[in-house]
C-alpha cells in the first residue's frame, strides 16, 4: 500500500488470478496488521465476487480486467471492485433459506450469502458501462503485531 | 492444494493442505467422488492443514455428503481452523454436517 493507505491493481478474467488476489491481499494484511481471521474473511468475500464476475460477466470470451482498489481509513477497510462485464447486481440476490437440511440444501447464491455476512456493508452501482461493488469492513488487528 | 489420502480400518481420510477454492475444488471433487464410486463408504475430511475454503469447496463437501448418504455411507469433518468453521456455520452446513475438533474424535464416530 502507498503512503496514503491505498492500493490499486488489476486482475485478468481468469481463475488463476485468485492466487494473485490472495497474494496482494496478504500484502495489505501485513501492511495494516490485520488478524488472520479478518484477512481470511476479506479474501473470501473478494474471491466469491471475483469468481462470480469472471464466471458470468463476460460472455464474449475476450480478455477483460477487473480493477481492485483497497484503502483503509479510520479503522475501516474499503475495497472497490470494478468490471466492464454485463450488468449484474449480486446485492439484490435473495439469500438462501438457512439453516437447511441436507436434502433441501441448495448451493445457488451461497457465495453472495457469505459475502453479505462477512462484510459490514456491500453496495452495488452500475456506472457508465461498469459494475462497481464497494465493500466495507471494520479492521480487526492481529494481537501479535 | 495437496491432498493426502489414508485408508485405515475401513475409513478413508482425506488430509487437505493449502487452499480449497474454485481453482482446486475440481481435483478434490474428482478424488473424493472416485473414492466413493470405488466403494469407500466411511470418509473423514481432515482440515487441520487447510488455510482457506470458499463456496466452491463447500459445494464439493455437499455433493460428496449427498452421494455418501445415498450409499448408506458416512462423512465426518475434523480439525478446522476457527475461521474455516465459521464459513460452514454462515452457510448453515453445520446443521447437517458433523464437525468435530480432532481426527481421533472423527474416528470414534465410525
Amino acid at each position: 500500500m502507498n503512503t496514503s493507505g491505498s492500493l490499486t491493481f488489476e486482475l485478468r478474467n481468469h481463475l488463476s488470478e485468485l492466487a494473485t488476489l490472495s497474494e496482494k491481499m496478504e500484502g495489505v494484511g501485513q501492511a495494516l496488521g490485520l488478524s488472520r481471521k479478518c484477512l481470511f474473511e476479506i479474501n473470501l468475500a473478494l474471491d466469491e465476487l471475483f469468481t462470480n464476475i469472471i464466471s458470468y460477466g463476460f460472455p464474449d470470451q475476450c480478455e477483460h480486467f477487473i480493477r481492485v482498489n483497497v484503502s483503509a481509513e479510520r479503522g475501516v477497510l474499503t475495497v472497490v471492485l470494478e468490471d466492464d462485464g454485463i450488468a449484474f447486481n449480486p446485492v439484490a440476490r435473495i439469500p438462501p433459506e438457512l439453516p437447511c437440511t441436507l436434502d433441501e440444501c441448495k448451493v445457488g447464491g451461497l457465495g453472495i450469502h457469505l459475502v453479505k455476512n462477512l462484510m459490514d456493508e456491500v453496495t452495488y452501482e452500475r456506472r457508465t458501462g461498469a459494475n462497481v461493488l464497494t465493500l466495507k469492513k471494520s479492521i480487526e488487528k492481529s494481537e501479535t503485531v | 492444494m495437496d491432498i493426502v489420502e489414508v485408508k485405515q480400518s475401513g475409513v478413508s481420510t482425506f488430509k487437505l493442505q493449502g487452499r480449497l477454492d474454485s481453482n482446486t475444488s475440481q481435483s478434490f471433487e474428482k478424488r473424493l467422488l472416485d473414492a466413493i464410486s470405488d466403494g469407500t463408504k466411511n470418509v473423514i475430511i481432515d482440515f487441520k492443514e487447510l488455510d482457506y475454503i470458499s463456496s466452491a469447496g463447500l459445494r464439493v463437501i455437499l455433493k460428496a455428503t449427498k452421494t455418501l448418504k445415498r450409499q448408506d455411507g458416512k462423512i465426518m469433518l475434523c480439525a478446522m481452523q476457527d475461521y474455516v468453521k465459521e464459513v460452514f456455520e454462515i452457510a448453515g452446513f453445520d446443521s447437517f454436517l458433523p464437525i468435530v475438533p480432532t481426527l481421533d474424535d472423527a474416528f470414534k464416530a465410525f
